[in-house]
């Protein structure tokens, strides 16, 4: 992982870094909308093969046949099969399914815990902003979150849910950042001020208010962090730390298939296609929503 | 200009950051100069794991021993056969009905640090490992022991509490290895940093994770080794050890993956050398635990496993199927138990008579390894035919082996290295409230033919009772025995005079490289 | 500026607090009983006993925590529950190795991203731009293992041309250990090269649109001299800086790098240490990264508000 540390502090420091405040603005434009579509396609076609994984699946992705172990992929078995003779192609259908769930949950914990602490420390700043929320936060980030993320899981026991809080509890800190950078740059505006004036409460001035303003970032974080949620989610699989066999999880398939990569390197190979896949498109598509949103790229 | 300052100062910080990080950080790896070439007075070894300790008396895992076999002698040892034969005591008598063992020793013996070896030195280690403040893991082999006399300078005498006929066979082991009392006085609890034994080799140095390095020892009793230095490497990934065979790096490596047996035998330049197992593998069941505490449910996941596939599937039929945990190298082997295949008629049949619905429970299994995954998913897939669900659940191995003591699981894949003594191999595992039984097995004819077995002195009539408590194990089916681990160790064609010993363990002496 | 300096200070202080507690109530809440770890299949429930009292596993948290603390700064990180060697002298032992592949790594991230982002940058819309936009775009996306994995497949085991995995000391043999380190820099490297290479190229344009570029036009100088001269140097500063700041990325990422590649280094050692549940290991490891990116952090903080007049340093967070 790394990865998606890498990818909120990018989105984050755009923010507060004024040297890289415009990004990008001269990409072809046309290009960069191509690339958004087709990643909006494969984020739906995505969605399409988790959803309907028992129909599209051509087998039972945990039947096992102990006369097709390691065959190459063929006409009956697209990516092949497996070490205990089950059909690559199914499991990966399937594997969807675990990886938009890990994807879609751990953000939502992460944005759940995120957005209101965030928005709590922005909009009240003073002694629990400036000495807790703020400094657990970056001692938070002092961690790489894989290693954080690891240790969560081990402390929690391995399994999908354990791994889906411990990548959510690590992508936290980014939304209370975000959040809280968002409500900073808006609390001076004269809206806020022209709100209290009329004598609304400070919570209805958060809801109805602020938040609308600042959620256009805050979905473009969103987005990129689901696809940094399921290489989470993957690596955490892969060290034995995530999903649990006999479900398909795309990074322990790959984990399994790592042994056998000079015998059967179909095993490996596939899964992470997938990854990869899943996660270029997410990550061009938030790029695209990031365009879209920003008024200044226009 | 400014620009470039700022660029400068960077790096400067940078610079700064990685002189602090990385001070004295370089000790480990400038202070080993040992090459990985192909000199012949250098042997090269890979193991499959760093091994944890180096004090026999704290060790307790199987690859530590390994490396013990160079720098330590035993009071007895086996030879290929399995067969006791004299190493550092040159006789014994066993008196008093098997409660009396009488060791002469060797008088030409001294340790690598010049203490002579002598009955003294010999009743110094047995004190250590029967002290119950050095917890050693020793204790429970030995435990027998009431106490150790000196005779005389040269023999020793150790008095049991009980006849225990295992007994010498477990001296060939970790209990029986000879520690100098001098360097353990030195050292304390350092000692695992700093070993000293009267074996053919010497210890040199270790740097943990990367290699431990040990000389042959010029004031060995024994037939002087004929290479100089050997170098351990551990290598955990199965990939890797392997790599560094073929490449060139390794002469030796202490075992090979199943499935890469076959690539081995291809390659030209290596050699693979077969042993039996001695240990046992399967699943634990806990008898207290619903659905297991149910006689038929057990029963029926005896015969619901297909050890053959299993055999074939994940260990390409380089494991040996298994009905019991007596292994078919031991002579305690009952080769009457014969069922390795699915029968999944009777086995729907127990089922159905154990008169309960929605069967179902947990198998752990230590994470970390692909084969015992493997294993898992393919006894989850056989149980779900006879309408038994498992739910499989990876657990790091010391947790799952504390879970095990505390009886706190439904079923656990564990098996068991195995002595050479059949005793040491199933009594602990069997006899109730035994220091393995997880189970929570408890038999009182097994408990008594068990401990029948282990004061008789009678082969013939040890088999007796072994096959009596195999049949036993069978019918009550606490452990299910799915197979037995056969040893595989692949070299160098060039390398000679290497001896398979039933213990699994390399005894480096003999071996010489072309 | 003392004043801003002095205040950084003190919030790194207490973040560190924060971070021992964090990694200390962390490891203490791992399931898994150490002693019965490091007595394995055979022990006795009374040597367990004794092990836990020995090992002060008896001990009350709090207890527990400042005796750990206490250690922690005189340079005592404790020792390691499997063979009790200090727990600094491992990491002392395994630093080195990362550090290596870590610098290897941003070496290889630096050559691959400023010829990418220069040419793609200069011949904007071109096809050179178009290939750089699309590795900057794979580069980030590509999960770790999966490059390492299809690394060992085509350069080791089709090609022929590397040993799939393993580690040498430099010092064992230079030649060997620069061999096998290339796989596992190019996957670690080629995610913060991918962002450098996407960085580079927009912080150039953006500067080759600035009045003094545009006074070198003016000037008459040639346009390569120009990128090369102004262009670059200026654009270079935030590059580095943000490189910088990727350390941490860089330690998580050595965890599955070192995995993969069979590296002996810090990533490996906290994974294993994980595993078979080697508490003292865990800690000093995970402690040692964490406060390596806090400091490295404040120090790159400190160096920018002094060189870069256009951070506020009344700020109220960087």
């Amino acid at each position: 992982m790394g990865e998606p540390q890498l990818q909120s502090e990018t989105v984050n420091r755009v923010q507060i870094n004024p040297l890289r405040k415009k990004r990008n603005k001269s990409y072809s434009k046309l290009m960069k909308n191509k690339l958004a579509v087709c990643g909006g396609i494969f984020v739906v076609l995505l969605v399409v093969l988790a959803v309907f994984a028992p129909l599209l699946a051509p087998f039972d992705p945990t039947k096992q046949n102990y006369g097709q172990i390691l065959k190459p992929p063929s006409a009956t078995h697209w990516f092949g099969t497996d070490t205990l003779g089950r059909d690559l192609l199914s499991r990966i259908i399937f594997g969807a399914q675990v990886s938009l769930k890990a994807g879609l949950i751990s953000v939502g914990i992460a944005l759940t815990i995120g957005i209101p602490l965030g928005m709590i420390s922005g909009y009240f700043r003073g002694f629990w902003d400036e000495f807790i929320i703020m400094r657990v936060t970056d001692a938070m980030l002092a961690f790489p979150s894989l290693v954080l993320a690891l240790t969560l899981a081990a402390v929690l026991g391995p399994s999908l849910n354990h791994a889906m809080i411990a990548i959510g509890l690590v992508f936290t800190p980014y939304f209370i950042r975000l959040a809280r950078g968002e409500v900073l740059a808006q609390r001076e505006r004269e809206y806020v001020s022209a709100a209290r004036a009329s004598g609304l409460r400070n919570f209805s001035i958060m809801m109805r208010h602020v938040f609308p303003n600042i959620l256009g970032p805050l979905i473009v974080q969103a987005t990129l962090n689901v696809a940094s949620a399921i290489i989470a989610e993957a690596s955490l699989s892969y060290l034995g730390l995530g999903t649990q066999p006999p479900t398909p999880s795309w990074g322990a398939m790959l984990a399994e298939g790592q042994g056998y990569i000079s015998q059967a390197p179909w095993i490996s190979i596939f899964p992470g296609l997938f990854i990869f896949l899943a996660v270029i498109s997410i990550n061009v598509f938030g790029d695209g929503i990031h365009d879209w949103l920003d008024p200044k790229l226009k | 200009m400014k620009a470039r300052l700022k660029g400068f100062m960077f790096l400067g910080v940078i610079l700064l950051l990685v002189i602090a990080s990385g001070c004295g950080g370089n000790k480990g790896n400038t202070s080993s100069s040992t090459t990985t070439n192909q000199s012949t007075n250098q042997l090269v070894i890979g193991l499959d794991n760093d091994p944890p300790q180096l004090d026999p008396q704290k060790s307790s895992a199987a690859v530590d021993r390994q490396v013990f076999q160079s720098i330590y002698n035993t009071l007895v040892d086996i030879d290929v056969n399995g067969k006791i034969v004299p190493e550092l005591a040159t006789s014994w008598k066993i008196t008093n009905g098997g409660k009396v063992y009488t060791f002469n020793l060797r008088k030409d013996v001294k340790f690598q640090d010049g203490t002579p070896f002598n009955a003294k030195a010999v009743k110094f280690n047995f004190d250590r490992e029967l002290d119950p403040k050095s917890a050693s893991p020793r204790l429970s082999e030995i435990g027998s022991i009431s106490k150790v006399t000196v005779l005389s300078p040269y023999q020793v005498q150790v008095t049991l509490k009980q006849p225990f006929s295992p007994l010498l066979s477990i001296l060939t082991d970790r209990a029986g290895m000879m520690l100098s009392p001098t360097a353990v006085k030195k050292e304390g609890a350092n000692f695992s940093n700093h070993p000293v034994g009267t074996g053919p080799y010497k210890f040199v140095e270790r740097v943990k994770q990367d290699h431990i390095t040990v000389k042959a020892f010029k004031g060995y009793w024994g037939k002087k080794p004929k290479i100089q230095t050997i170098v351990y490497h551990p290598y955990a990934d199965g990939n890797v050890r392997l790599t560094n065979l073929t490449s060139g790096n390794v002469d030796l490596v202490n075992t090979i993956d199943y499935k890469d047996i076959d690539r081995v035998k291809k390659n030209p330049n290596l050699k693979v050398d077969e042993k039996d197992a001695i240990g046992f593998q399967g699943i634990v069941l806990n008898v207290h635990q619903a659905p297991l505490n149910n006689v038929k449910i057990r029963q029926a996941i005896n015969l619901a496993i297909d050890r053959e596939s299993i055999a074939k599937v994940i260990f390409h039929n380089y494991v040996t199927p298994a009905t019991s945990p007596l292994p078919v190298s031991s002579w305690a082997h009952d080769s009457s138990l014969k069922q390795t295949t699915a029968d999944t008629a009777a086995a729907k049949k127990l089922v159905q008579e154990s008169g309960l619905k929605n069967v179902h429970f947990t198998l752990k299994i230590p994470a970390g390894s692909a084969q015992n995954q493997q294993l898992g998913q393919m006894v989850q897939s056989m149980l779900k035919k006879v309408g038994i669900n498992v739910k499989l659940e990876m657990v790091e191995f010391g947790t799952m082996i504390q879970q095990g003591t505390e009886h706190n699981f439904d079923a656990i894949n564990l098996g068991w290295s195995g002595r050479m003594d059949p005793d040491g191999t199933i009594y602990s595992w069997f006899i109730t409230k035994g220091g393995n039984n997880d189970m929570g097995y408890s038999n009182a004819n097994v408990d008594k033919w068990l401990n029948q077995a282990r004061t008789v002195s009678s082969k013939q009539e040890r088999t007796q009772l072994y096959h009596k408590i195999s049949q036993q194990l069978w019918k009550d089916a606490p452990y299910i025995s799915i197979y037995y681990p056969n040893d595989y160790k692949a070299m160098k064609k060039s390398v000679q005079g290497f001896q398979h010993y039933p213990d699994t363990m390399i005894r480096p002496e003999t071996i010489s490289l072309k | 500026m003392l004043l801003y300096i002095a205040r950084r200070f003190f919030l790194m202080i207490v973040i560190l607090f924060l971070v021992s507690i964090m990694v200390f109530g962390l490891i203490n809440i791992i399931p898994g009983d150490p002693a019965s770890l490091m007595l394995g299949q055979e022990a006795t429930p009374q040597a367990l006993a004794s092990l836990r009292q020995n090992l002060g596993l008896n001990d009350p948290l709090y207890l527990q925590y400042i005796h750990w603390v206490g250690g922690v700064l005189q340079g005592n990180l404790g020792y390691s529950l499997s063979d009790h060697t200090p727990v600094l002298n491992i990491l002392l032992s395994k630093i080195p190795v990362t550090l290596e592949l870590t610098i290897f790594a941003f070496l290889l991230a630096v050559l691959i991203a400023v010829p990418a982002g220069i040419i793609s940058a200069v011949h904007k819309g071109s096809v050179w731009d178009y290939v750089t936009t699309v590795f900057a775009l794979s580069g980030v996306s590509i999960p770790a293992f999966w490059l390492g994995i299809l690394l060992i497949y085509l350069l080791s085991l089709t090609l022929g041309w590397l040993p799939p995995s393993g580690y040498v000391a430099f010092a064992q043999n230079p030649v060997r250990n620069i061999i096998l380190m290339i796989m596992p820099s190019i996957a670690l490297g080629i995610r913060l090269s991918a962002q450098l290479t996407r960085m580079l190229r927009s912080s150039l344009l953006e500067v080759m649109q600035s009045d003094y570029i545009r006074t070198g036009y003016a000037k008459g100088l040639l346009e390569k001299a120009v990128v090369f001269k102004h262009a670059l140097r200026n654009a270079m500063l935030p590059v580095l800086t943000v490189a910088g700041l990727e350390l941490s990325s860089f330690l998580g990422g050595a965890v599955i790098t070192e995995t993969i590649f069979a590296v002996p280094g810090l990533g490996q050692l906290i994974v294993n240490a994980i595993l078979t549940r080697d508490f003292p290991v865990v800690q000093g490891a995970i402690l040692f990264m964490a406060f390596a990116v806090v400091i490295v952090n404040f120090l790159v903080d400190i160096a920018y508000s002094l060189l870069d007049p256009r951070i506020s340093l009344g700020g109220a967070s960087k």
